[in-house]
């Protein structure tokens, strides 16, 4: 095991999430979901899987990815959340 | 329900027996009807815990995907030909930032209103959302 790669690689990821939208997405749905445990699970698993993805992408090809629909869909997701959590509650109305 | 010794035959109940029964079941019933009319909280289903892991699953990946951290372990791996043990380091920072955004979201519910909470997560929610078409546009300019 090559202690070394492994930390430059924890120490470069940790410090380039460290605040960025992932985890301000995990503090606003952890937040304010009454499954704070389901947003862990869900959101550590869509990393996992992005960085696995990013480690076949390095070892194999090129891009082939449709990175521009895929965050318009992130956008259109986090977008429909949000607006649910804005919006006013029938039993206030 | 306890028999008394006084009484010769347990497989008769009680009238009050019967009676406390049948109310029971009529309680029950009663619940199950307005468990079944009454529309779940937040993300109306069935199940909330798999409704978030899928939910929080699919927004968060659809982010990821070649966003600035993909592409750090991408080159990484390039650069090393060492796929897993860049996936481990990468695979743990990312579970330990994931548990730090969670918990500090548990934290700060801890200290405000519920309505506060949810006014400024749809908000931050709607600025991911704002950032992530910021994202798109600079890319395909």
């Amino acid at each position: 095991m090559d202690w070394d790669l492994f930390s430059v690689s924890f120490v470069a990821v940790f410090l380039s999430e460290l605040g960025d939208k992932s985890q301000l997405a995990a503090i606003a749905l952890g937040g304010s979901s009454k499954s704070p445990r389901a947003v862990f699970f869900g959101s550590s698993g869509a990393l996992l899987l992005a960085s696995l993805v990013g480690v076949l992408l390095g070892e194999g090809a090129a891009q082939v990815l449709p990175t521009h629909l895929l965050k318009g869909l992130a956008a259109l997701g986090f977008a429909a959340i949000g607006l649910r959590l804005l919006w006013p509650r029938e039993d206030e109305e | 329900m306890p028999n008394s010794p006084l009484n010769p035959a347990p497989d008769l109940p009680k009238i009050e027996e019967v009676a406390d029964s049948e109310a029971a079941i009529a309680r029950a019933n009663r619940e199950v009807a307005a468990n079944d009319a009454k529309p779940s909280s937040k993300f109306s289903a069935k199940s909330p815990f798999f409704r978030v892991l899928v939910s929080t699953f699919l927004t968060i990946l659809l982010a990821e995907m070649g966003d600035k951290t993909q592409f750090t372990t991408l080159l990484m791996t390039a650069e090393s030909h060492q796929p897993l043990v860049v996936f481990l380091g990468a695979g743990s920072a990312l579970v330990a930032t994931s548990l730090l955004g969670v918990s500090l979201g548990r934290w700060l519910a801890a200290r405000v209103s519920e309505e506060a909470i949810e006014t400024a997560a749809g908000i931050a929610l709607l600025a991911i959302a704002m950032l992530l078409i910021g994202d798109m546009l600079d890319v395909s300019l």
